[in-house]
């Protein structure tokens, strides 16, 4: 399901605020991820701004559990 | 053939198997858990709990994980003692095990109130999916609740009653939430996200017993100062019972966890520890620690790995821990060993945020940070480098902390 990372590499990702999880998606609390992939999270949250693959560790459909649950997109 | 035996399938039992599988290709690996279902994600339980996240989703290996690992999964297993001389195992109903190396893995239990009534119907504790399960359903039909245990897992259950509509009181024993690690201020932060989500704090309570109808069902929990408390639904986190029952007469040295190394070795030879129930030396701390978080967890298993299959001292634990509360708007960072040290330094910048960081012999030795995680990154840089810092703290106080403005390491 997952595209190889290098297909995402050079690709911008965006975090999208959603409201419920369906059963398939794979779920992250942000407990899980590294802490430089936290700092980009939060950077992300806080100034909405376009992250790329590489920089995130994240893949496309990923959701992960903050203050509020965010599905990780292509732009 | 080496045979690894490692006991309980949380995340730090789990994260060894599978380390052990890569570099052990040949051995044999059994893993044993009194649990019911492989490795789930014990951290997003909670969620469920609130209603929101559906179960599928924190499962996070099948049993075909570990047959595709060759490795021998014990369901519903409980081991009731070990025999360090024989190197066995022993389990309630499912036999002997021989072991050539042992890694203990049981996490631990949530602790019940000594209190009149704690086991009624109604009352909860929150450790196990099958917790969580049962946590929903009954939130799910409840109006009023209790909470106690001011610490990380109290706010947890706090949290669920916000989510499900249960009108709360949150019964602290102190005059704040989580004294150990927070000041009045940032205390004050947290108490306002209750608020918001419906619970109230009851400062300066705690619980002397709980009432029950004819059926054995709570109704109610008074406080040592007599006031009562309405509540179809309790929720109880004042802290964890380890799961080391079984390892009585095995030798293995104890002191409110498993004593191990920096290589999470006990003292008993071919037997190692890791994750919640150990207490184990910390290199960047220079003494015993203890830490209950899933990173750690997860990292200690790896490392026992490591050096259970080189039979040897190959790698040693080296972490900063961290633990986030996600319920309220604003985020919060716990890490390292925030209630330890020697000295600190606190502000508070807005109503949402507030920072505090803990020093030992002029070394960050853990922190809070409520509302702006932005320095953690460079807070865990200054512990692993073990810098002394202590005398900067403006620098470390600044909103934006940029570490190029603190002075260059003296040459000691
Ligand atoms: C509700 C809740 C919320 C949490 N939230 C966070 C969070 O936000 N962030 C964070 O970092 N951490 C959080 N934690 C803590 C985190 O989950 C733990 O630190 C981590 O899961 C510990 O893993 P472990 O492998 O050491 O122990 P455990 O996960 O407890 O695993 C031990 C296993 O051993 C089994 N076992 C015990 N005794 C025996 C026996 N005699 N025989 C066989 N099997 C046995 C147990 O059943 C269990 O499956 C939370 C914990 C809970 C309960």
């Amino acid at each position: 399901m997952h595209m190889a990372t290098s297909e995402l590499r050079g690709s911008s990702l965006k975090l999208t605020r959603i409201e419920s999880v369906s059963p398939d998606a794979t779920v992250r609390h942000v407990d899980q991820l590294e802490t430089e992939t936290l700092d980009t999270f939060y950077a992300a949250v806080e100034g909405n701004r376009p992250i790329t693959a590489a920089e995130m560790g994240l893949d496309a459909g990923d959701v992960i559990v903050g203050t509020e649950y965010y599905r990780v997109d292509l732009m | 053939m080496t045979h690894y035996v490692i006991i309980g399938d949380g995340i730090s039992g789990s994260s060894a198997a599978e380390t052990l599988r890569e570099k052990a290709p040949d051995a044999t690996i059994t893993v044993i858990t009194d649990e019911g279902e492989p490795l789930y994600n014990r951290i997003l339980i909670k969620e469920h709990a609130k209603g929101k996240l559906p179960e599928a989703p924190i499962s996070i290996h099948e049993e075909g994980w570990y047959e595709e690992r060759d490795i021998e999964l014990s369901l519903n297993t409980h081991v009731t003692s070990v025999d360090t001389d024989a190197k066995v195992v022993h389990t309630h109903d499912s036999g002997d095990l021989e072991y050539d190396k042992l890694l203990v893995a049981t996490g631990g239990t949530p602790t019940q109130l000594p209190v009149d009534n704690s086991d009624a119907d109604g009352i909860h504790h929150f450790w196990t999916f099958e917790d969580a399960r049962g946590i929903r359903e009954h939130a799910e039909q409840s109006d009023t609740g209790v909470i106690v245990g001011a610490g990380l897992l109290g706010i947890d259950f706090a949290a669920v009653c916000g989510a499900q509509g249960i009108e709360a009181n949150y019964l602290m024993r102190g005059d704040r939430w989580w004294r150990y690690a927070l000041s009045a201020d940032g205390a004050e932060i947290m108490h306002g996200g209750m608020r918001d989500v419906g619970v109230e704090p009851v400062f300066d309570s705690g619980v002397d017993h709980f009432e029950t109808d004819d059926d054995g069902h709570v109704t109610a929990a008074v406080d040592p100062n007599g006031d009562r408390y309405e509540c179809d639904f309790a929720g109880v986190a004042i802290g964890l019972s380890f799961n080391t029952e079984f390892l009585r007469g095995a030798g293995l040295e104890e002191d409110n966890g498993i004593m191990v190394d920096e290589y999470m070795q006990t003292n008993v030879d071919d037997v190692y520890a890791a994750g919640d129930l150990t207490r184990f030396y910390d290199v960047l701390l220079g003494e015993q620690a203890q830490n209950g978080s899933w990173g750690s967890a997860k990292e200690q298993g790896r490392i026992a790995a490591v050096n259970m299959a080189a039979d040897d001292e190959a790698e040693q634990f080296e972490w900063v821990s961290s633990y986030s509360i996600t319920h309220f708007d604003f985020p919060f960072l716990s890490f390292g060993h925030p209630t330890l040290g020697d000295d600190h330094a606190e502000r508070k910048y807005s109503d949402t945020e507030w920072r505090r960081i803990a020093f030992k012999d002029g070394k960050i030795v853990g922190g809070v940070l409520i509302g702006d995680l932005s320095p953690q990154t460079a807070f865990k840089q200054l512990m692993r480098e073990q810098r002394v810092v202590a005398d900067q703290k403006e620098v470390l106080l600044e909103q934006s902390v940029d570490l190029d403005e603190l002075a260059p390491t003296q040459e000691q």
